[in-house]
């Protein structure tokens, strides 16, 4: 009994720890003319309320796949959303013909690929990925 | 009033619309495709009592399902064409078009729509359909009771920011032709609107939402047909005229009616509590029918993948006066009375509580439980039980 607590608590530990180790970095081409955001400017661009970056370049927001652990962190710090009532979100919109969601990009690799390929992009991935071929704006500790 | 068809109206508009998103897909072009799907049962605590939301049997029945598909494709660059398709088991899954429009965005902000709309009625109006973005199995029925729900014509949609505020403006112009069954015999009346115009705006921030909307339209409805016992409404408005009273025998009929509906709404969601509220008025003049006045009030507090909410809906109509302008005599008093009793018959009076979970099973799929507790002043009281799965795809 005392080891499968013992256990439990280790396991809560490094559940906590690695949780709290995965920073996310929201990031954009490296020609932006810009070098950080806000968290709602961020925010108000993956809510489809705003279609522009601050310097008024028009901006294109694209998420990480449905499931993956970044997307959760970035949708509940940002958006103050969890997954469902992220999706009931949208889905307000989406059957109105009043927004698009971001679309789904994929991974860390993935969307930081099309983060250096396409200036009006913004998008975030697992900090550890991050590299020259993108410019981080904002992080999420 | 001329006869109307709009089952013919209706495919053709689809079918107008289908062409317009054939012709890019064959191209293989790029398009959106999205659903929403409900399946929902439910029974009621007494046979014996009214009927309520849809439910009359105390044995357990799942005919409350809905598919919704939606369909969009840019026709260019600015110009989006989009259909939205559903099929109900209450009209035997028969394939409506609730949303079928040309959008053309002017600017940044501001769009321009043409073709069938979902009117915007209500705070829920615009998603009316898609139980997965809201709290309950379907809005409070008190309020949401408006028997038409779309409009063909034009609107103009914008959403800007005030200062630190979001605001959306939508103003639009159209009419529809529909067969409503008004008082649930089975039997459809025929019924139009023209010159239907509305405004309907919001003001929000982060949590709140605030809204309020504006409409007006002549109404048409035949009404005649509909059965008052021993004859009709038809066969009233006729011995009223007849004997003189055609004042009166216009205020039985609806026809070319100026009527009014106004709406103010609240909308809370900080994450862990969501609140709602919406008052509604709907007034016609020279008709049958009372003016309308109805709200709700809703809490709820989410734990996880729970939501529990409570919900207090009421109506208090007030009948109108068909028999306004007849001199008070004995030989009158038969027919003022009987015009008052139809007047009367026409305006409810109803408190409904209403309490019910969500529980987001995964992203995407929600299974809400409800009891609608109803407490009408004239028909007696009634209990409903009720479940949905509702997903969006």
């Amino acid at each position: 009994m005392k080891k499968s607590i013992r256990l439990l608590a280790a396991t809560i530990m490094l559940g906590v720890a690695s949780f709290t180790w995965a920073e996310v970095a929201v990031i954009v081409h490296p020609s932006a003319g810009f070098d950080s955001l806000t968290e709602e400017e961020v925010s108000r661009l993956f809510l489809g309320k705003s279609k522009s970056f601050p310097a008024g370049a028009s901006a294109v927001p694209v998420n990480q796949n449905e499931g993956s652990a970044t997307r959760d962190k970035f949708n509940e710090t940002v958006c103050k959303k969890n997954a469902s009532q992220y999706k009931a979100y949208w889905s307000q919109l989406v059957f109105t013909g009043k927004g698009t969601p971001p679309k789904d990009a994929g991974d860390d690799a993935a969307v930081k690929a099309l983060g250096a390929a396409n200036p009006n992009m913004i998008g975030y991935i697992d900090s550890s990925a991050v590299d020259a071929s993108v410019k981080v704006v904002y992080k999420i500790p | 009033m001329s006869k109307i068809n709009p089952i013919h109206k209706k495919h053709s508009l689809v079918m107008a619309i289908a062409c317009c998103l054939a012709a890019p897909l064959a191209q293989a072009g790029d398009f959106n495709f999205s659903g929403f799907l409900s399946v929902g049962g439910g029974m009621v605590d007494d046979e014996n009592g009214p009927a309520y939301g849809g439910y009359d049997e105390e044995d357990f029945t799942v005919d409350n399902n809905l598919l919704g598909v939606q369909i969009s494709s840019n026709v260019s660059d600015k110009v989006t064409a989009t259909v939205q398709l559903t099929a109900r088991s209450e009209n035997d899954y028969e394939v409506d078009a609730e949303w079928a429009y040309l959008s053309w965005q002017a600017t940044e902000n501001s769009k321009i729509r043409a073709g069938r709309l979902r009117t915007p009625f209500y705070m829920y109006s615009d998603f009316l359909d898609v139980g997965y973005a809201y709290a309950w199995i379907s809005p409070p029925q008190e309020v949401y009771y408006l028997p038409f729900n779309n409009v063909n014509g034009v609107d103009f949609y914008t959403a800007n920011t005030l200062g630190i505020f979001d605001t959306t403006f939508q103003a639009y112009f159209g009419g529809f032709d529909d067969e409503l069954d008004l008082n649930n015999d089975g039997f459809a009346e025929e019924a139009k609107t023209r010159n239907q115009m509305g405004v309907a705006g919001t003001l929000g921030k982060d949590w709140w939402t605030l809204r309020a909307a504006y409409h007006k339209a002549d109404l048409w409805v035949d009404v005649t047909g509909v059965s008052l016992g021993a004859n009709t409404i038809g066969d009233f408005a006729g011995i009223l005229t007849s004997l003189g009273f055609g004042a009166n025998a216009n205020n039985l009929l609806v026809e070319e009616d100026s009527v009014t509906f106004a709406e103010v709404g609240l909308n809370i969601d900080t994450g862990r509590f969501v609140a709602a509220a919406e008052y509604v008025e709907f007034e016609a003049d020279d008709a049958l029918f009372s003016k309308n006045k109805r709200g709700y009030v809703m809490g709820g507090v989410r734990f996880g993948e729970w939501l529990v909410h409570l919900t207090a809906s009421q109506s208090k109509d007030e009948a109108s006066h068909p028999e306004a302008g007849i001199p008070v005599a004995p030989q009158t008093a038969p027919l003022i009375g009987a015009l008052q009793a139809v007047a009367a018959s026409q305006a409810i009076e109803r408190d409904v509580i209403t309490v019910g979970t969500r529980w987001d099973v995964t992203s995407g799929t929600a299974l809400k439980f409800q009891i609608d507790d109803i407490d009408d002043e004239n028909q007696g009281d009634q209990k409903v039980f009720s479940v949905a799965l509702q997903t969006v795809f």
